[in-house]
């Protein structure tokens, strides 16, 4: 499987679900789909095309929207399926239906960027330590770090 | 009866910081729960604020074993990012050091993998043989950790033909070594018996679960990110993938010990065949806005990084995806019905390389046998609310 075959089978498929595909080097495709498309595409790569692992999900905070980008890998090239979310309304479907390994990445992403992912089979935090104060995202590009003024009990004599 | 154990953050059995919690019937785990987060660094973060430059010393920190793979990682998509064309020579020592590392990572795990199995003269030597390694290393690059050897358009060190000797002498008592470990491996027969049928995991399972690396292969399936997404000069050296069927610690040993042969082909042949010429080329401090996926096959497995750059001297976003989480899945999925003993030889088979787990503490009322996790500061405060209230003992004495 060569990139122009997937490039050819992704439009006959997917048709107008695909919105943009890319193959700015070898072994290496973006392809654009809608939000509310991409189960179907997910479902599409992996049981059509046998792309059964999922590197990794990354998440971009482009001001106005979030950009996910799915990285899944097979024996010949590596695809990624980028998909956009709303920032007011970052609600986002869970692919562990289809992907089972998705759950580690996807926690993560509701950690860091404050995406919610819908029926996700564990939604706890992950990465963050528990007494992370709510509604603090910190791959936002909006969120700063302000260390925590430092109390010495008892006060400064 | 269900009991939970908490297993670290911190425990003697785990060389690193790591919050399981296992649900047991007796000897046997029912379920196991995994934390992170106790180590969390922020790099991801810290990485927006760094130039190109900088961001190389950032990622080769990522990680103190596998400090190469994730510059490499990093500088191979930089360098698709600037459109940088690096001189052969220096793609060549590049790869040499990377295949050392994984000779010397694979080295260690044996050791771990001994001493978690209670035969701790096999750690003994195969770390002491790993010394050699770390001494090659230290001869090519001038550090036995963080190389520092990468930069953005080749290497920052040349080899000389002294070196390239004092390697090639190196290679031959390695290779004569791990000949003898192989042996020692597959014919002692209560090492093997420790580890065979051990967090066994399916082919099916492995794939599903998306786990990389050396699991994957243990359980019969032959990714490699080197074979199949080539990078630096992986396409024209000849290197076989190695695989294993049993599904269980004892495959995920034999695998590594058969890559360690192929490591030392491989660096045969690169030093065999060291073009001449440069070893860098100058880099521009900028970057066009663009994107690129990087993927680069670490001793631990598949290591990934997406970095996307905006026209400025630093990134505007670079993820990195270690190989240890994506085998987080798989692991938790070994521990299952298996045995409380077998959780530290488990663990150590996925080669962990632990920046995570938990930063709270959970207290258990030991009346009512109720569990709350309570943060550190809460506890902090509560200690002082308790020592605000008892009355101080001014000639208190010391009663011995």
């Amino acid at each position: 499987m060569n990139d122009q075959i997937l490039i050819d089978q992704a439009k006959a498929r997917l048709g107008e679900k695909v919105l943009e595909i890319t193959n700015p080097a070898p072994r290496r495709i973006f392809i654009r789909v809608k939000v509310d498309d991409l189960l179907a595409a997910v479902g599409w790569l992996k049981n059509e095309l046998g792309f059964t692992h999922l590197a990794t999900i990354s998440g971009v905070d482009l001001g106005q929207a979030f950009e996910l980008l799915y990285h899944f890998a097979n024996n010949f090239t590596c695809v990624t399926l980028r998909t956009d979310i709303a920032r007011d309304n970052p609600l986002l479907p869970s692919i562990c239906e289809i992907i089972p390994g998705a759950v580690l990445y996807e926690r993560e992403l509701q950690d860091m960027f404050g995406i919610v992912v819908q029926n996700i089979p564990d939604g706890r935090p992950l990465v963050l330590p528990d007494d992370w104060p709510a509604g603090n995202y910190p791959l936002r590009k909006d969120w700063k770090y302000e260390r925590p003024p430092e109390v010495i009990p008892g006060g400064k004599k | 009866m269900k009991f939970q154990i908490p297993i670290g953050p911190q425990h003697p059995a785990l060389k690193e910081p790591i919050s399981l919690r296992m649900t047991v019937e007796g000897e046997i785990i029912r379920d196991a729960d995994l934390r992170l987060g106790y180590n969390h660094r922020g790099l991801e973060k810290l990485a927006e604020q760094k130039t190109w430059i900088q961001n190389i010393y950032l990622t080769e920190r990522i990680c103190g074993i596998c400090s190469h793979s994730h510059t490499t990682c990093y500088v191979q998509g930089v360098e698709k990012l600037m459109e940088l064309e690096p001189p052969r020579r220096g793609l060549y020592i590049r790869t040499l050091v990377a295949e050392l590392e994984r000779v010397h990572s694979h080295l260690l795990w044996l050791g771990v993998a001994g001493h978690e199995a209670g035969f701790d003269s096999f750690f003994m030597y195969t770390w002491r043989d790993r010394e050699i390694v770390m001494d090659i290393l230290e001869t090519i690059s001038g550090n036995r950790v963080h190389y520092g050897i990468n930069t953005i358009g080749g290497v920052r060190r040349d080899l000389d033909e002294q070196q390239v000797k004092h390697i090639l002498d190196s290679l031959a008592i390695l290779r004569q070594r791990s000949e003898y470990y192989q042996h020692l491996g597959t014919n002692e027969p209560s090492f093997v018996a420790r580890l065979a049928g051990v967090g066994y995991l399916s082919r099916e399972d492995a794939i599903a679960l998306c786990a990389v690396g050396p699991t994957l292969r243990a359980s019969g399936v032959p990714m490699d990110v080197r074979k199949d997404d080539p990078y630096a000069v992986y396409a024209e050296v000849p290197f076989e993938v190695c695989t294993a069927d049993t599904c269980d610690v004892l495959g995920r040993t034999v695998v590594r010990i058969k890559e360690l042969f192929q490591c030392y082909n491989i660096i045969e042949y690169l030093l065999k065949n060291l073009p001449s010429g440069p070893v860098a080329v100058r880099a521009p401090r900028r970057a066009k806005p663009n994107e690129v996926v990087s993927r680069y096959e670490a001793p631990r497995g598949e290591n990934i990084h997406y970095i996307k750059s905006n026209g400025t001297d630093k990134p505007e976003r670079l993820k990195v995806r270690a190989p240890t989480l994506g085998n987080y899945a798989a692991t938790l999925k070994m521990l299952k019905n298996g045995f409380i003993a077998d959780v530290p030889l488990i663990f150590a088979a996925i080669d962990p390389c632990i920046c995570c787990a938990e930063r709270a503490v959970s207290l258990v009322d030991a009346r009512s046998g109720q569990e709350k996790i309570i943060s550190m500061n809460a506890l902090k405060q509560l200690s002082r609310q308790v020592a605000a209230g008892n009355a101080r003992k001014r000639e208190a004495e010391w009663p011995l």
